[in-house]
């Protein structure tokens, strides 16, 4: 995977466990529910466009091969 | 306004950085925990930014590097007041001892997996339809075994969840001496043909500091 890709993944992984996980000490909520659900969108856009450059990666290399 | 950013335990040193808004970092003993937090005169914006969500997550990241267990608070919730954080706190107070009993030593590691597209055979009867949905199990359970499975018997403590897109994610909790043994495992499975891997972490144990059910 490239570079440029593993630090996008990895920026998202990071906003997800920010604003999913973590224990919730009550408290009000700050954030909408639209803002936590684009997060979620933008992870699944995301891996599945990694899921297809990776096939094509190896569909390249697999070529080079034979 | 308190925003809290986690639970903290055998803290050396408050972190130099500065907290959501350029506030200044404050560690406080509450009902018998020690909680970092910062002040903001007045309520957060309903709007999460991005420099919100790198900054919470950079004091998290600095206060696990200095202590030596560490509850990461979610992101999106705030206190009126120290009496409100107080009152909250007292409600869990237990729970929140075990958990940070249960982090101790840790780091936490995050795993997701897409498997190659399964061919969809035309269902045109209800039995076709269940073998091909039998097929998709077979070939979950198959990631699974080939993934999780090694990787969960080095974590203290692992999740796992299933989508129906053929998607395994997953979270380990990884005792520091059990680090680079982790990540020669996560390199060696990730390496499976006909799947998309991504391992990240190191992490503070975000996954792991909401109260066990």
């Amino acid at each position: 995977m490239s570079r440029s890709l593993q630090h996008e993944v990895t920026l998202l992984e990071l906003v997800d466990r920010v604003l999913n996980k973590g224990v919730v000490l009550s408290g009000d909520i700050t954030l909408s529910v639209a803002d936590v659900d684009l997060v979620y969108v933008g992870l699944r856009v995301l891996l599945s466009s990694v899921a297809t450059l990776e096939e094509q990666a190896q569909l390249a290399a697999g070529g080079a091969q034979r | 306004m308190i925003h809290v950013y986690g639970l903290v335990d055998e803290l050396a040193e408050l972190p130099p950085t500065r907290g959501l808004d350029d506030a200044p970092l404050e560690r406080r003993w509450i009902e018998g925990l020690e909680v970092v937090l910062s002040r903001a005169e007045t309520p957060p914006s309903a709007e999460v930014s991005r420099e919100a969500v790198l900054r919470h997550a950079q004091v998290v990241e600095e206060l696990m590097a200095r202590s030596g267990a560490v509850l990461p608070a979610q992101l999106g919730r705030a206190f009126r007041d120290e009496a409100e954080l107080a009152a909250a706190l007292q409600e869990q107070a237990a729970q929140l001892v075990r958990g940070l009993e249960r982090v101790r030593g840790c780091v936490e590691f995050g795993l997701r997996a897409v498997g190659e597209p399964g061919v969809e055979p035309e269902a045109t009867t209800g039995a076709e339809y269940m073998r091909a949905r039998l097929e998709q199990v077979r070939r979950q359970d198959a990631l699974v075994a080939a993934l999780h499975e090694p990787l969960a018997g080095l974590a203290r403590e692992s999740t796992l969840h299933r989508d129906a897109a053929d998607e395994v994610r997953a979270a380990y909790l990884v005792p520091r001496d059990a680090i680079s043994a982790f990540r020669e495992t996560a390199e060696r499975v990730a390496a499976s043909p006909g799947l998309t891997v991504v391992c990240t972490g190191p992490w503070p144990p975000y996954s792991f500091a909401a109260a066990e059910r």
